[in-house]
């Protein structure tokens, strides 16, 4: 076709755009100002992707510093700690997922259990405050329950009786992983029913009484009937949980890790930190990064695909 | 309904076991606020439970005369108030904008603020975005960078397409135009979920650290729990100076303490006592969120 006419139809493709947004120019200047934040601090800072691919040199800048593919990439394996910090990941991720898993699933059973609604609330309500502490409040309060002075071990003392010499097991790398797994659960396990206990309030009360007339016990009926109508959530928290099987927690083992333990604790998150932010290595750090969050999507992506094929429930 | 045997040893065991679940729960922040009330000579011999054995309210004196201390309470409180309302402002104008009628690329727009929720560039590249824009040691990182939040949206969203449509209809034949519709009727009619997301919002903002740890070295931008931190670390850094001097027999090592126990502890009291009076009003709001949440699922 002519220019004349394929100009004509570009500039109509560009009014029509123009059309379609003044019809509803309201509604795109309310969305506008979210757009422009995404925008800039979440897409522009793929930009720093690149440094992934540089041997990033201050002083030359982000362009003149030297292209080195999938060397830093490459890195991984070769950098000290690194390995020992995929495991710790690792292992602390399984441990946190997977062991604390059936928890906060047991507490929501027993809490439906309550019968007085006072006492159920009363509980619950201190069952919830760990969740809104920061991580840095439940660390500190760790601290000082775990000090040679502390509770910890006046309590071990009266268990154990004489002969028990009081020590501080934050000072330990024996210590670290039980340490991390007990806050954990310490502080998450009460708000961490709340999803469960909904969608055992969603249970139709009439199976339960089905049950019982068909003589069926208590303990039957949490297996055959709670359990069952839970699946749904309990598989979907489990899959948006997966991720944290690579990424753990950074402020609550940032927090705990001290002199004693640093060196044989590290995990991935905190040796981005301290490699990244705290040594410069801007480029190693960025690689680091984002195979991380590969791995991340990846692992969302998989356990999405396989719930939708065994359980037919899955995220999107 | 009769309660077999069986089923009355169940009921008490499980109180039981959640009368356990409050002890566990309680005991550390009781012994702290014990330590904070306790004397700081005193607190070093150790021993102390869920009560002061000599009360004092020194700490929390000493507590409130530093200046490093009230500024970061005067950081914290503001930096709560401005994220919160320009967060909150931002999120819902989207939310509400994204559930007009009739909006060409409303699919587009969607994808593109969903994205950025599962894929992220990291710690780095954004370090160097800030640095770009001059946000490193600057107070506005506690504000712009984490503005819009892709959940919240969607929470809001889900709320906001239950409110009927009969009610912006007739407001339209009036002739008001979306804007004036949205801060006149739809925001009033919103408050329970806006009052859900404040809060998340405020809470996260309180309890945040990372940021100052990561973005910022000047000690006059320095949040409560970053404060907190700082003080945790020194104070367990000199318990191992105490401890190695002690192993080493080392008598003549006067090991000075910076911050005593119970000052820490009063200090982390007063860091999380404006969200321990408060959640507990206001839990179903918290509770509403997550089942909204999930509901859309």
């Amino acid at each position: 076709m002519n220019s004349a006419r394929s100009l004509e139809m570009a500039m109509e493709t560009k009014n029509s755009f123009f059309q379609n947004i003044k019809r509803q120019k309201y509604a795109y200047l309310l969305i506008l100002p979210a757009m422009i934040f995404v925008f800039v601090f979440s897409y522009l800072p793929l930009a720093g992707i690149i440094l992934a691919f540089k041997d990033f040199d201050i002083i030359k800048g982000v362009i003149n510093s030297p292209w080195v593919g999938f060397d830093n990439f490459i890195a991984i394996f070769t950098y000290p700690n690194m390995l020992r910090a995929i495991k710790n990941t690792l292992i602390y991720g399984c441990v946190i997922l997977f062991g604390g898993f059936p928890f906060p699933i047991i507490l929501a059973l027993l809490f439906n259990e309550l019968k007085n609604m006072r006492f159920k609330k009363v509980v619950q309500t201190i069952a919830y405050m760990p969740h809104f502490l920061s991580w840095i409040s439940v660390i500190g309060l760790f601290y000082t329950f775990l000090a040679t002075e502390g509770a910890f071990n006046q309590i071990m003392a009266w268990l154990i009786g004489s002969g028990y010499i009081a020590k501080n097991p934050l000072m330990s790398e024996q210590h670290f992983l039980p340490i991390i797994f007990l806050s954990h659960l310490w502080k998450s396990v009460g708000w961490s029913s709340v999803i469960f206990l909904a969608a055992i309030a969603g249970i139709d009360p009439t199976l339960y009484e089905a049950a019982t007339v068909d003589g069926c016990g208590k303990l039957k009926q949490v297996w055959h009937i709670t359990m069952p109508c839970i699946k749904t959530t309990v598989i979907i928290v489990l899959v948006m949980s997966l991720g944290t099987l690579v990424n753990t927690n950074f402020e609550q083992v940032y927090g705990f890790q001290n002199v004693y333990t640093q060196e044989n604790t590290e995990v991935i998150n905190t040796l981005i930190y301290r490699q990244g932010i705290q040594n410069g290595k801007y480029s190693l750090a960025t690689a680091f990064g984002l195979a991380q969050g590969f791995v991340t999507l990846t692992l969302l992506l998989v356990s999405n695909a396989i719930s939708k094929k065994l359980y037919e429930t899955s995220i999107w | 309904m009769k309660q077999s045997l069986s089923e009355k040893n169940f009921n008490m065991l499980n109180i039981i076991l959640m009368i356990l679940i409050c002890i566990v729960t309680l005991y550390p922040y009781l012994n702290q606020l014990a330590i904070s009330f306790n004397d700081g000579m005193d607190t070093m011999m150790g021993g102390i439970t869920v009560y002061p054995r000599k009360f004092t309210t020194e700490s929390y004196k000493a507590v409130f005369s530093n200046s490093d201390f009230l500024g970061a309470v005067f950081i914290s409180v503001t930096r709560v108030l401005l994220s919160t309302s320009l967060s909150l402002l931002v999120v819902f104008s989207a939310a509400y904008g994204l559930t007009r009628k009739n909006l060409n690329y409303r699919k587009e727009i969607t994808l593109f603020l969903m994205i950025p929720a599962y894929i992220s560039a990291g710690v780095i590249p954004a370090y160097m975005l800030f640095r770009y824009l001059n946000l490193i040691n600057s107070y506005w990182i506690y504000i712009f960078p984490g503005c819009f939040a892709f959940y919240n949206m969607v929470i809001i969203r889900s709320f906001l397409q239950e409110i009927p449509e009969s009610i912006e209809e007739s407001a339209k034949i009036d002739g008001a135009n979306d804007i004036q519709i949205m801060f006149m009727i739809i925001v009033p009619l919103s408050l329970p979920v806006l009052a859900t997301v404040a809060l998340w919002l405020s809470v996260g903002s309180w309890n945040d650290w990372t940021t100052t740890l990561m973005y910022i070295t000047d000690s006059d931008l320095f949040p409560l729990q970053y404060l907190m931190m700082r003080l945790i670390k020194e104070s367990e850094t000199a318990q191992q100076m105490a401890l190695e001097a002690t192993m080493n027999k080392s008598a003549n090592v006067i090991v000075s303490k910076p911050t005593s126990e119970s000052v820490k502890a009063a200090t982390l009291i007063l860091t999380t006592l404006p969200i321990i009076l408060v959640y507990p009003f206001l839990q179903k709001y918290f509770i509403k969120g997550v089942v909204l949440g999930a509901v859309k699922e």
